[in-house]
This record gives structure tokens, C-alpha cells and sequence, in this order.
């Protein structure tokens, strides 16, 4: 095991991972920018670096910058987290010529997992059902419509690079797709520097399903199971759960096992998640490969009691898996509410300021993942995620009644969160009955939801 | 640097004033800090402040024991404090080391400014600088190598290099404090001599 890990993260997960490394019994140093200066994770490290200011190009995304600061004390790895730094193969290349452990996959994993048109053929190659889309990139709007035809509307327009919606329309007719054209072009060319676009088969009322898989050095892999992340706003996820309420278990054991089974066999390394999308009649198209630890993550160490973050870090260090599928256990029902400083009720505007009061909830199978404290200040840099508030009971049912009691006894006073559309939604039938889609909240609105929860 | 926020603005702000808010800080680093910093020190007044538009400045000799070398960098320059009403609470800070000590905790002098990191990496100042040399502000009084890049550290003001903060050789982190740079102009109509 490392004996000293540089965490070059921010906010919750940054938490996380000082805690698991005090666990394997590593010390910790974290590198922070200058507006993370009073944060919890600096506060409680062994030891802290400031590495940039508080644009995070020049803290959290430079390269150089982390490994020099992970060279002057010590470390001998570095945790990028998620986001930033977490899935660059080129940033993964360099921390090992220095002599230091990337904890995720190896560069040369990465490599060949970073293209997501690749890693469609590639795993499909080893018996993943994928998505239809356009046989690689556009090349032109006659290509475009060429290739609609061949998949058949309703498609997604989607930029190679990047994510998080930008770039991404849904078209219908062929007339609709010569008009978004441009704007995702430039959109793509605005927002990652990089125009190219491609086509994907469009499922109208889709549910987002993951698979945890982690696997070892020496090609023995486990899968922990699946999560649900239906509920979303424009792309981004809000609230995750497992089991999905979407498949029989049946169908949830053969979606896993066919996971599994495909990235072993090409030849993935360390923690992953393999996104798919599930239609109405439980047909499932693989989307894409994470290649790092996920915001939802604690869902699944809920229903199997396995320490994630610890796991990837033995990996890492070329430590066998030392557990078989069959040493995987899965008990009850757990779901993760994401806490956003944004506002619900004003389209979601992102918020920042200083945290008057807080307090986490407790109880059993209540998890609080936050950096919070009375008096911090929330910096405007960053993404808008307070913390994971994550509950488990023996069923879905209990999950959710203690999901209500945790929600009601959450205090974050100073800024405006989403907590009240996390109430809205177990309150909405929709969810009870476990029939949400990816796109329910933006067709219904967001207003609209939330309206409609008030009058229950 | 750390992002001074007018202190009845501090909720939501757009991009406009967030620009004027830049070009407010780059004004008052660049002008009137110098300025004020020397009349302060010529007075001998305990207190200054300073109000233009929505924006409050106050530079105050420290009274009791000098502040932390943390608080030295969080607030703007040294001297300058942010004048907002409630400053974030530290979180629980348990035995919190730095790769390197820290800087010694000088006596606190509104005639001086200190020159920071503009890296983490391993600093090395330039040769053929003492203390005593005179500098510009901008001049090159170091730099600090981030793996195989040289970063330069420059002079904060026009003045005399006092003394190091830390050894040649030596890690440091981004914004770390490493040369005194008194403001001792001796031509100059309101400063105090500096040194």
C-alpha cells in the first residue's frame, strides 16, 4: 500500500478519499487553490499544499502543478478524484514517469478507453448490446442525414468531445436536423474547442442504468451490482438508487455478468463504471465507460459494504482483487440524494456564499458525504454539489421513509439547495412507483414538479 | 489571489460587476495601496480608511501579536484587510504540517511588501541579489521551478530587498510569502526610509 497520497481534489469527494487512506493507513496531503483555502478537507489533512489559484486551469486541471506539489512532499501517488484530472491519460503518463502511482487506470487504459465511438466498438466487440449510432464522426449535413436515415429518428446529436449536455439536441425529422447542425457545431467548438459530431439512436422514454465493475492487475474483475440514475435535469444526474426499479432481478444479474465479462475481456483496469441506456421493453444499449470513482459510489458500497475508494487504492498498488462474484453480497435498498447549491424554483441557478448553519442527519442507514460546516463559504468557482446525503433500509420502501425523515432534518441555512425538489420527488407518484426517465423532469418542468408535489 | 468582494454585494454577482470588481482590485493593488501604505507609514496614524464607491479599504498597523503567515496570504498584499462584516469560521484544524516551516513571524511593517510564489516547486533566488540590492516592481528576484519550469518572482514594489524567507532550495507552495521587499525610496516625497 502507499504510505503517502497526495488527494488532488476538491469538496466531498476529497473528504472521502483522506478517509480512506487514513483507513488503509496512508497519510494524506491535499492540494488545494487558493479559494479552498478554509476548506474541511485542507483543515483535517495531514497535511495541506496550496497549488494554484482559484481558477481551477491553474490549480486542479494543471498537471504540473499537482505532481510537483505531490513531488516536494513526498507522495508516492496521487487520487485525482473525480472530474478534473481523473480520467487524463496524458496527466495519468506523467505522474508514473516521476515515479508515482496514478490511482485509476493505467495511462495506457485510459488510452484505450477515451474515445467513446472506440470503446462502443470495442466492447461491442466482446458481446455489449451499444446504442445505435452514426459510423463514427459527421463529415458533412449530407453524411448527417445519411446516417439518421440509416438509424431512424428520433437521433441525439452528440459532440465527440465532452459532455454535460452542451452541444447535445434531440431531432425528429430530417429538416430538424439540418437546422441544429451549426449551432451543436459551434456549441462543441465554444465549449471543448473540438466540432466533430456524431449521431445516436434516441429512446424516448430511456432509464439510465450503471455498472460498477473493478478489476484487478492480473484480469480478475467483479461486478458490484448495477445503480439507477433516471433522474435528471439536462443530462446531469440528481438522485441515484439501487437495485434499478426497471428490471426484474433476473435481467439486473445478466446486464452485470455481460459487463463484467466484456471489459475483462478488453482488458480494462482498476474501478469502472459502464453506463447504459434501458428502454420501455428492458432493452439495454451500452453508452459509455467511466474510468474513475463516481459521485453515485456510495450507493453501491450501501447495498454491498464494500469500501470503494479503498478498493481502487489496492488496486492501484497492484494488490489482487482477493474476492470473488461470489463474496459480493447485496442487501436491501439504498438512494443518494445530491445536495446542489442551486435554486429549483429559479431554473436551477447555480449559488454560492456562506453556509450560516448546517447540520447533517443521522439515524440508521442515513450516510452524510459533505464538506460542509456552520460558517464555510461556498466559493463560486466549482461545481454546485454540497454533499451526497445517502440513505438504506432492508427495502425500497424503508429506503424512502428514511429518505424523507433526513431530508426534513438536513440544515443548510445561507443558500439556496435542491433539497426541495429531492422532497418533491418522493412525494411524486412517478418515483414511488419507480417509473422515472431521464428526460421526465425536463419535459415536465422543473416548476411544474414541484407544483405538483406541493399539492399532495 | 484571493477575491475581495464588496462587502454589501456578496450574493450573486454577474459578470459585469465581476469585471469591475477585477478592475477595482487591480487598482487598488497597483495605486492606492502603495499610496496609502506610505502615508500610513508617514503619519504614524493607527488606522486608515478609504471609501470609493461601494468599495471600503482600511489598512491597520497590527496591534497585538503579528498574524499567522495564513493570515498574511489570505488577505490582499499584507496589509489590506477585507472589510466584510463576517469572515468564514475555520474548520476543525487538527496538526496541520506544511512540507516546509513556516515562515518566521516577522514584526509586521506597513513601510514593506512581500514577494509570494507564483508556483509549488523548489525556489531559488537570483544569485547576484543581496539584501540591500535595489529593485523595481516587476523585477526578477527569483523563481521557483515547477517540474523544469522556471517560474519568476518578482518584486511586489519599487524597493530594497530585506530579508528571505526561505532557503534557497527550499519547497514551497502557490502564493507563499519569500522576500521582504521594504518600500524605501529615499527621493520619494512621502515615503519613510524604509529598512
Amino acid at each position: 500500500m502507499f504510505r503517502k497520497v497526495l488527494i488532488a481534489n476538491r469538496g466531498e469527494i476529497a473528504l472521502r478519499v483522506l478517509r480512506a487512506c487514513r483507513t488503509l493507513g496512508a497519510e494524506a496531503v491535499v492540494a488545494y487553490s487558493e479559494a479552498d483555502r478554509e476548506s474541511l478537507p485542507v483543515g483535517l489533512a495531514d497535511e495541506a499544499i496550496c497549488i494554484g489559484p482559484a481558477d481551477a486551469q491553474r490549480s486542479y486541471l494543471s498537471a504540473p502543478a499537482v505532481i510537483s506539489a505531490a513531488l516536494v512532499t513526498g507522495c508516492d501517488a496521487i487520487h485525482p478524484g473525480y472530474g478534473f484530472l481523473s480520467e487524463d491519460e496524458g496527466f495519468a503518463e506523467v505522474v508514473a514517469a516521476h515515479g508515482m502511482t496514478f490511482i485509476g487506470p493505467p495511462a495506457n487504459v485510459l488510452g484505450r478507453f477515451a474515445s467513446k465511438a472506440g470503446t462502443r466498438q470495442l466492447l461491442g466487440a466482446h458481446g455489449l448490446p451499444t446504442i445505435p449510432g452514426s459510423d463514427g464522426m459527421l463529415r458533412d449535413d449530407m453524411h448527417a442525414l445519411a446516417e439518421a436515415e440509416r438509424i431512424g429518428y428520433p437521433v441525439l446529436v452528440k459532440p465527440s468531445a465532452g459532455g454535460g449536455g452542451k452541444g447535445m439536441r434531440m431531432v425528429r425529422t430530417p429538416r430538424e436536423l439540418e437546422s441544429v447542425l451549426k449551432v451543436c457545431r459551434s456549441e462543441a467548438k465554444a465549449a471543448f474547442g473540438d466540432d466533430s459530431l456524431y449521431l445516436e439512436k434516441w429512446l424516448d422514454e430511456n432509464r439510465h442504468v450503471e455498472v460498477q465493475v473493478a478489476v484487478d492487475r492480473y484480469g480478475h474483475g467483479v461486478h458490484l451490482g448495477e445503480r439507477d440514475c433516471s433522474v435528471q435535469r439536462r443530462h446531469q444526474k440528481i438522485l441515484e438508487e439501487a437495485p434499478t426499479p426497471a428490471l426484474s432481478d433476473a435481467a439486473r444479474a445478466d446486464l452485470a455478468e455481460r459487463a463484467i465479462r466484456a471489459v475483462v475481456a478488453a482488458g480494462y483496469e482498476n474501478l469502472g463504471t459502464l453506463e447504459f441506456l434501458v428502454d420501455r421493453a428492458g432493452n439495454f444499449f451500452f453508452i459509455e465507460i467511466n474510468c474513475r470513482i463516481q459521485v453515485e459510489h456510495p450507493v453501491t458500497e450501501s447495498l454491498t459494504g464494500v469500501d470503494l475508494v479503498a478498493m481502487q487504492m489496492r488496486i492501484a498498488a497492484g494488490e489482487p482483487l482477493g474476492i470473488s462474484q461470489a463474496d459480493i453480497r447485496f442487501a436491501g435498498h439504498a438512494i443518494e440524494f445530491r445536495i446542489n447549491a442551486e435554486d429549483p424554483a429559479h431554473d436551477f441557478r447555480p449559488g454560492a456564499g456562506i453556509v450560516e448553519r448546517y447540520h447533517a442527519p443521522g439515524g440508521p442507514g442515513v450516510r452524510m458525504d459533505s464538506h460542509l460546516f456552520t460558517g464555510y463559504e461556498v466559493p463560486p468557482f466549482y461545481d454546485s454539489l454540497l454533499g451526497k446525503l445517502i440513505v438504506w433500509g432492508p427495502d425500497r420502501e424503508t429506503a424512502i421513509a428514511r429518505g424523507r425523515v433526513a431530508l426534513e432534518e438536513l440544515v443548510i441555512e445561507g443558500i439556496t439547495t435542491n433539497v426541495d425538489i429531492h422532497q418533491a420527488l418522493l412525494a411524486s407518484e412517478t418515483f414511488l412507483e419507480g417509473r422515472m426517465t431521464t428526460n421526465l423532469l425536463d419535459r415536465v418542468g422543473s416548476a411544474a414538479f414541484l407544483a405538483a408535489a406541493a399539492r399532495v | 489571489m484571493p477575491d475581495p468582494v464588496p462587502a454589501d454585494a456578496r450574493p450573486s454577482r454577474d459578470d459585469t460587476e465581476r469585471a469591475a470588481d477585477h478592475a477595482a482590485i487591480d487598482r487598488l493593488t497597483g495605486e492606492l495601496l502603495p499610496a496609502l501604505i506610505a502615508k500610513l507609514g508617514a503619519t504614524g496614524l493607527g488606522e486608515i480608511e478609504v471609501r470609493e464607491g461601494a468599495w471600503r479599504v482600511r489598512l491597520r498597523r497590527p496591534a497585538g501579536p503579528p498574524p499567522s503567515a495564513r493570515d498574511r496570504r489570505a488577505s490582499d498584499r499584507g496589509a489590506a484587510e477585507r472589510s466584510t462584516d463576517r469572515g468564514p469560521e475555520r474548520p476543525p484544524r487538527a496538526q496541520h504540517m506544511h512540507p516546509h516551516p513556516e515562515p518566521p513571524a516577522t514584526a509586521r511593517s506597513d513601510s514593506r511588501s512581500v514577494a509570494t510564489s507564483p508556483a509549488v516547486g523548489i525556489y531559488q533566488p537570483r544569485k547576484d541579489l543581496t539584501v540591500g540590492s535595489r529593485v523595481r516592481a516587476g523585477d526578477r528576484l527569483g523563481a521557483v521551478d515547477m517540474l523544469g519550469v522556471a517560474q519568476e518572482v518578482v518584486a511586489p514594489i519599487d524597493g530594497v530587498v530585506g530579508t528571505s524567507l526561505v532557503e534557497p532550495g527550499e519547497a514551497v507552495e502557490y502564493g507563499q510569502e519569500l522576500v521582504v521587499v521594504e518600500f524605501g525610496v529615499p527621493m520619494s516625497t512621502n515615503g519613510t526610509g524604509g529598512a
